[in-house]
């Protein structure tokens, strides 16, 4: 018997059971759907993310404590680098400039007659500013009660900030600091890559005279600065060489002595960072569609359930067959091409059912549609291996009945 | 003697057919008649037992001998239980022998693989049961061809095939009409053409007329009359004495074993 009999055997079989096929292509069907649903969610969430991410940032080298234990995203930092670290890291061999970044506590900001509750401002070098373009203005001087702010800062306001406006920043301690507003910035050079996906309004002062965190340092003994995060900016050409000095260095850091107990001291590239991110998204992606292969194995026992089914309705049909000279290895051939068939339908329908749920999912999270048309002839492919695994044991069991016990049946 | 090779559906032989037998697939209508003499073996089987393990050994066939001669008419009476289900399970290549020795066309069918098996039932012998046994949700037209697409016959070439058989058998109008659709003659007259559509070397009938009225059964048996005249080789398997009688001789068989083997 050659495949294309087969096929229409089969397929005439599946027709003559119109309601139980559709129904069966519905279950596997869906279970595609599901994970092309999500597969469409992840590729498309991916290429949104690393679409955003800053590739500026890719030469700088992030220096973070944070608790051992806590991957991806870096939450409260404790402030243990020192002046002394700055320095130190400064004559490291390939650092072009270090820029160590803390937070002024704050309770308010006031601009024309309009106050803003806030917690905290950023306090930078003027180093942050370095290389990059301004919308408007230019850098702050250090000692100075300059501030620089993002593009969202200007526009937190009733009226909008620009360069020249004075603000008054009211710290924790009550006393009072009156802003000139010097320069309007996108980003900074010290910005995490992440930190642009959500623009945050931000406003940032000279550490000299504004940022006032001071420990001892352990190995001076004299009180200094402390600041919990510092960028080291490397020159691209040893990027890898620069971090792996930097990280030397950190070991023997007033850092590593002031760090708490169970936090380390971190030293990532931009790069580092970003891929975290997407091994972060891929990860995600992997487990939300391992949830729905779950849905594809439902899929798969309802195949494998309704072959059963009809291998025994069918068993008289299988006699038949083989009392004219069927072999059994065209009884086998011929369910499980009516199972592969199932899968193969069901999967071809799952592609536009899976396509607007990815649809879906995305206008809801509000992220662009990204189609991996690759991963369409997978989910068709794996759709057709299903039907065919699930319909091995049934075909099997068809191919090996009795033609005598077949046709005494009524 | 005289002797013609007929092969009247296609140019094509089905299979080589000796200048000394002919075989000819035509019941009523077609001009040509041919005798068959010199006759040679088709069907014989020799000290054939069949024993069955049901909670106890029984015994369904003991020691059976017999020959069916290309040409010849046989019908097997008997009881039910007696064994003549078996006998033909045995010579059509669905049941092998605990004993003894089946051959149909010269082929051991003990020395056969089941494929083989299976492709002698598509090709050497043709069955026609009681209940008919056609694929309802296929029209009368794929169930005629259905055998031949075991054994590789291109797809419209068997389908011109069974349309010819199919008229052969006066249901030329009713080519795509599904089972359900016909009466139990027109079945039975279906699945006659189905048997004959691998030019099998013997007809295997079990009470094809079990399943109708008188007057339609006598129809059928017209229409097995007409074969055995033109030459093919029946075995029919019958527990009456007025279908039995259509044959040239009727083997009685008892208790798995012949009783008597009645020349009509």
């Amino acid at each position: 018997m050659d495949l294309r009999d087969a096929v229409g055997m089969a397929a005439g079989a599946l027709w003559s059971q119109r309601l139980r096929s559709a129904l069966t292509v519905l279950g596997i069907g869906l279970g595609t759907a599901a994970v092309v649903t999500f597969v469409t969610f992840g590729a498309s969430l991916r290429a949104d993310v690393v679409g955003q991410i800053d590739t500026s940032t890719a030469n700088n080298i992030y220096l973070l404590s944070t608790p051992s234990d806590e991957e991806g995203f870096p939450e409260r930092p404790q402030p243990v680098f020192t002046e002394r670290d700055l320095s130190e890291l400064r004559s490291i061999e390939g650092v072009d400039r270090v820029v160590p970044q803390g937070t002024v506590g704050i309770s308010s900001i006031t601009f024309s007659n309009s106050t803003l509750a806030r917690q905290s401002v950023t306090a930078t070098t003027p180093e942050a500013f370095s290389g990059i373009s301004f919308r408007q203005g230019e850098p702050f001087e250090s000692g100075t009660d300059e501030a620089v702010i993002n593009r969202r800062a200007a526009t937190v306001f009733e009226q909008n900030l620009s360069v020249g406006d004075e603000v008054s920043i009211t710290r924790r301690s009550n006393e009072t600091v009156d802003a000139t507003v010097v320069g309007i910035v996108n980003r900074t050079s010290s910005q995490l890559p992440f930190q642009t996906f959500v623009q945050q309004p931000r406003f940032y002062l000279p550490t000299e005279p504004h940022y006032d965190a001071v420990v001892e340092s352990p190995s001076l003994g004299v009180n200094q600065r402390a600041y919990p995060q510092v960028t080291a900016v490397a020159d691209p050409s040893e990027l890898s060489g620069t971090r792996e000095r930097v990280r030397s260095y950190l070991n023997d850091s007033d850092a590593s002595g002031l760090q708490p107990p169970g936090y380390s001291l971190s030293a990532r590239t931009g790069g580092d960072i970003a891929d975290g991110l997407e091994e972060l998204i891929n990860r995600l992606t992997r487990f939300v569609t391992g949830l729905a292969v779950i849905s594809l194995f439902v899929g798969a026992v309802g195949i494998a359930n309704i072959m059963l089914v009809s291998v025994t309705e069918r068993t008289r049909e299988i006699g038949i067959m083989k009392s004219v000279g069927a072999r059994n290895r065209d009884v086998l051939l011929v369910f499980l091409i009516e199972a592969a068939l199932l899968g193969a339908v069901g999967s071809l329908i799952a592609l536009p059912i899976g396509v607007a749920g990815g649809w879906i999912a995305t206008s809801y999270a509000d992220i662009p549609l990204t189609l991996v048309p690759f991963w369409f002839g997978v989910a068709v492919l794996v759709g057709i291996a299903v039907g065919v695994v699930a319909g091995l044991y049934p075909a099997w069991r068809a191919a090996r009945v009795d033609p005598i016990d077949a046709l005494r049946r009524e | 003697m005289l002797s013609f090779i007929v092969n009247s559906y296609s140019s094509r032989a089905y299979r080589t057919i000796g200048s000394v037998h002919a075989q000819v697939y035509t019941p009523a209508g077609r001009t040509t008649a041919v005798s068959v003499q010199g006759s040679e073996t088709v069907v014989s089987l020799d000290g054939v037992t069949k024993t069955y393990e049901l909670g106890g050994t029984v015994e369904a066939l003991s020691d059976v001998s017999l020959s069916l001669e290309e040409g010849s008419y046989t019908a097997v009476m008997g009881p039910s239980g007696s064994g003549k289900s078996t006998l033909l399970n045995l010579i059509g290549g669905l049941d092998t022998p605990t004993e003894g020795e089946v051959r149909v066309r010269n082929n051991d069918l003990a020395g056969l693989s089941e494929d083989e098996r299976a492709e002698l039932r598509g090709t050497e012998v043709g069955f026609v049961f009681q209940t008919f046994n056609l694929l309802p949700r296929l029209t009368a037209r794929k169930n005629v061809a259905m055998p031949l697409s075991f054994s590789g016959v291109p797809r419209d070439e068997r389908l011109e095939r069974a349309a010819s058989l199919l008229e052969d058998v006066g249901l030329g109008d009713r080519l795509d009409h599904r089972p359900p659709e016909l009466s139990g003659g027109q079945r039975q007259r279906v699945a006659i053409a189905r048997a004959l559509a691998p030019e099998p070397s013997v007809l295997l009938a079990d009470e094809p007329t079990g399943n109708v009225d008188t007057g339609t059964g006598e129809r059928i048996m017209d229409v097995f009359g007409d074969l055995s005249g033109s030459g093919n080789s029946i075995l029919l398997v019958t527990h009456e004495r007025r279908i039995a009688e259509h044959a040239d001789r009727i083997v009685h068989i008892r208790d798995g074993e012949v009783e008597d083997i009645e020349e009509v």
